[in-house]
C-alpha cells in the first residue's frame, strides 16, 4: 500500500489540512464525549455513592434532585418486608444559603444517614471520603463551589434557611452540575434546615439481605406499597442520567456537539479524500489498465482515508486529553473514560470509510480507455 | 492453440450518440501471430488507437470479435478483461503514466504487484529489469527527476513486469528525442526476438517501420494497406 500512502504524502500541504480536519473532528467527539459522560456521572453520582440495594422515592419523582416527601410509616412498612435487613433515609431540597459575609444564593441542600454509604458525603462517618469523623452537624462542600460558598476559614458560621449552620470540611469530587453549589450534612440537620418534620421523608433506601434477591424484594414491596416508587439503586441512577440527558434537552446540546464533531470530520475527510482521487485519476484509470481489481483500486482510496483517520486521531487525541484535564479545573464534573479515547477509533474509522465512499465510487467509475488519451 | 494469436474480426467501434456518432472502426479485421512486431500506422481520426483499445480489452467492439491468445474475448465481462489485462497484456504509453508519487524501482514493483508476484520478490525483480535498461543507478529517482527516455524505459520495464506475452504501445517514441526513440525501437525489437513477446506499436513515428514485422495502414477507421517489412 506504499501508493496510497505516497499518494497522500505527496502533497503535504493537503495532508495536513486533512490531518487537521480529523485531528478536529476526534477533538471535538472526545470533548463533547467527556462533557457527556462526566455529565451523566455527575446526574447519578450520589445515587451511585449509596450501597443500599433499594431506593423508595415519591410517585414520578424523576430525578434525584427533585425529590418529593413520603411518609415515615413507608420505612417501617418496608424494613418488615422479609429480606429487608437496613434502612436508611436521604432527603435532598434547594434551600437559601447565606455566607459570613451576608451574601445570599440557593443552594441543593443533602442530608444522609450516616450508614448510606462509605462514598456517600456525610459528616461523621469514618472513612467518606476527604471527610473525617466530625460533628454530625457539620456542614460540608465541594471544593470545586469554593468560590460560591465563599469561606475563607473554616469552621464558618453561615445560615442555611436562616437556620445557623457551620461549614466544617471540603470533600472533592461531588460538584454540582446545576450551576449551583451543593451542601452536605447529617439527615437530621438537614431535615432542621429544611423544616421537614418527622412523619415526612423523601427517599428510603433498603439493604437488602445475602440470599435474598433484589428483584424478588422489590416485587414484595411494589405489592406492599403501591402508592410509591420502588427503584434498584441502579434503575434511579438511570432514570435522573435519563431525566438531564433527554427531558431536560441539555445532554442533547451534548450530544449534539459530538455529533457535529463527527459530521465535520466526515466533511474534511471525505472532501479532501475526494480531491485526492480527482487528482490522481489518471492513476486509478492507469491502475486498472495495467489489470489492477476493483478490489484494489478500491483498497487503495480506502488505505488513504485509513491513514487520515489514524493519524488525525492520533493528534486529535494528544490534543484533548490535556486540554480535557484543563477543562477539569473550570467545570469540575468533566470525565474522561479510558476507554473514550480508545472507543473513538471506531467513530473515526467510520467516519472515513463514510467519506471514502464517493472516491472509491469515482475511482471505480474511471473507464480504463482513457489512458491512450495523451 | 490458433495461429491467430491476438487478433480482431470483422471489428466495429462507434462513439457518441446521434448526430454525434462517430465510426472509428469499421468492419476491421486484422491477425497477428505470437512473437511478432506490428506497427499500426494512420492519421489522426484513422482509428489506430481504438484498435489498440481493442486488442487492450480495453474496449469492446459494437460488432465482431477480439481474439487474445486464440480466445474470443469480446463477449467477456469486465471483471474478465480485467483478469486478461493483468496476466496475458501490458501497454506502454505516450504520456509513460508513472506513478507520480513512487520511486522507479516501485513503480516497476508495482507491476509485479498487479501480476501477483510475492512481496518478498518483487523488489529484487523490479531492480533486475532498471538494470537490465541501464536505470541502475535511478531506482530511487521519481518520474519528475527522470529524462523523458528515462521515464519510458520505466515504463517498458513496468510493462514486462511479471512478464506478460502480449505488448501494446500508443506512441511510445512521440515525447522522446531521436536518440532515446531510438533505444526505444530497439529494446521493443529485442523483446520480440529474444523474449518472444507479441508486440504492437501505434505510431506516427516511420522509424519503427525499419524495427517492426509487418505495417498496417489505417484510415477513416479501415485498413487501407498492409506491408511486410523484409
Amino acid at each position: 500500500m506504499k501508493l496510497a500512502w505516497q499518494n497522500i504524502i505527496h502533497d503535504r500541504v493537503r495532508f495536513l489540512v486533512t490531518v487537521l480536519g480529523v485531528s478536529f473532528a476526534v477533538f471535538l467527539m472526545v470533548f463533547q464525549g467527556s462533557l457527556l459522560a462526566g455529565f451523566l456521572q455527575a446526574a447519578s453520582k450520589l445515587i451511585d455513592a449509596s450501597d443500599f440495594d433499594i431506593w423508595i422515592t415519591a410517585r414520578g419523582v424523576p430525578a434525584f434532585e427533585f425529590g418529593a416527601t413520603l411518609e415515615s410509616r413507608v420505612r417501617e412498612i418496608a424494613a418488615g418486608v422479609p429480606g429487608v435487613i437496613e434502612t436508611g433515609r436521604v432527603c435532598m431540597a434547594f434551600a437559601v444559603y447565606r455566607n459570613p459575609n451576608g451574601k445570599q444564593q440557593i443552594v441543593g441542600l443533602v442530608g444522609a444517614d450516616p450508614n448510606i454509604g462509605k462514598h456517600f458525603p456525610v459528616p461523621g462517618l469514618p472513612g467518606s471520603g476527604s471527610v473525617e469523623v466530625i460533628s454530625p452537624d457539620a456542614v460540608l462542600y465541594d471544593e470545586s463551589n469554593r468560590d460560591q460558598i465563599e469561606v475563607t476559614t473554616l469552621p464558618a458560621e453561615v445560615e442555611i434557611n436562616r437556620h445557623r449552620a457551620s461549614i466544617e470540611r471540603q470533600i472533592q469530587g461531588f460538584g454540582s452540575f446545576l450551576g449551583l453549589s451543593y451542601l452536605f450534612t447529617s439527615y437530621r440537620n438537614a431535615t432542621r434546615y429544611i423544616s421537614l418534620g418527622p412523619e415526612r421523608t423523601m427517599y428510603i433506601l433498603l439493604r437488602v439481605g445475602r440470599g435474598y434477591s433484589v428483584s424478588a424484594v422489590q416485587q414484595s414491596l411494589r405489592r406492599r406499597l403501591p402508592e410509591v416508587d420502588i427503584l434498584t439503586r441502579q434503575e434511579f441512577a438511570h432514570k435522573s442520567r435519563i431525566y438531564w440527558m433527554i427531558k431536560t434537552g441539555a445532554g442533547g446540546a451534548i450530544l449534539t456537539g459530538a455529533v457535529l464533531g463527527f459530521l465535520i470530520g466526515l466533511v474534511v475527510v471525505s472532501q479532501t479524500i475526494y480531491a485526492n482521487t480527482m487528482d490522481n485519476i489518471e492513476e486509478y484509470a492507469t491502475l486498472k489498465a495495467l489489470g489492477a481489481s476493483r478490489a484494489f483500486v478500491a483498497l487503495i482510496v480506502c488505505t488513504q482515508a485509513l491513514i487520515c483517520s489514524l493519524v488525525g486521531s492520533i493528534v486529535g487525541l494528544l490534543v484533548v486529553v490535556p486540554l480535557v484535564d484543563y477543562a477539569k479545573s473550570l467545570i469540575s464534573w468533566v470525565y474522561i473514560p479510558w476507554w473514550l479515547p480508545v472507543a473513538m477509533i471506531v467513530p473515526s474509522l467510520f467516519m472515513c470509510s463514510l467519506a471514502s465512499i464517493a472516491s472509491v465510487r469515482s475511482a471505480l467509475a474511471v473507464e480504463p480507455g482513457r489512458v491512450f488519451r495523451a | 492453440m490458433p495461429d491467430h494469436f491476438l487478433g480482431v474480426e470483422g471489428a466495429s467501434v462507434s462513439f457518441g450518440k446521434g448526430g454525434a456518432r462517430v465510426r472509428a472502426l469499421r468492419t476491421v479485421s486484422l491477425l497477428l501471430k505470437r512473437s511478432t512486431f506490428s506497427l499500426v500506422m494512420g492519421p489522426s481520426g484513422s482509428g489506430k488507437t481504438t484498435l489498440l483499445s481493442l486488442f487492450g480489452c480495453l474496449l469492446s467492439p459494437d460488432e465482431g470479435m477480439v481474439f487474445v491468445e486464440g480466445v474470443a474475448v469480446n463477449r467477456l465481462r469486465e471483471v474478465e478483461r480485467t483478469v486478461i489485462r493483468q496476466k496475458k497484456i501490458s501497454f506502454v504509453f505516450q504520456a509513460f503514466r508513472l506513478f507520480h508519487s513512487l520511486s522507479a524501482i516501485d513503480n516497476v514493483a508495482l507491476g509485479f504487484r498487479l501480476r501477483g508476484v510475492r512481496q518478498s520478490e518483487r523488489i529484487v525483480m523490479a531492480q533486475d529489469l532498471l538494470h537490465r535498461f541501464g536505470l541502475g543507478d535511478k531506482l530511487q529517482q521519481r518520474p519528475t527527476g527522470l529524462s523523458p527516455g528515462e521515464k519510458q524505459r520505466v515504463a517498458i520495464a513496468r510493462a514486462l513486469a511479471g512478464n506478460p506475452p502480449i505488448l501494446l504501445a500508443d506512441e511510445p517514441t512521440a515525447s522522446l528525442d531521436s536518440q532515446e526513440g531510438r533505444n526505444v525501437c530497439r529494446i521493443f525489437r529485442s523483446l520480440v526476438d529474444e523474449s518472444g513477446k507479441t508486440v504492437v506499436v501505434v505510431s506516427h513515428d516511420p522509424r519503427w517501420q525499419e524495427f517492426a514485422d509487418r505495417t498496417v495502414i489505417l484510415r477513416d477507421g479501415q485498413i487501407e494497406r498492409e506491408v511486410k517489412n523484409p
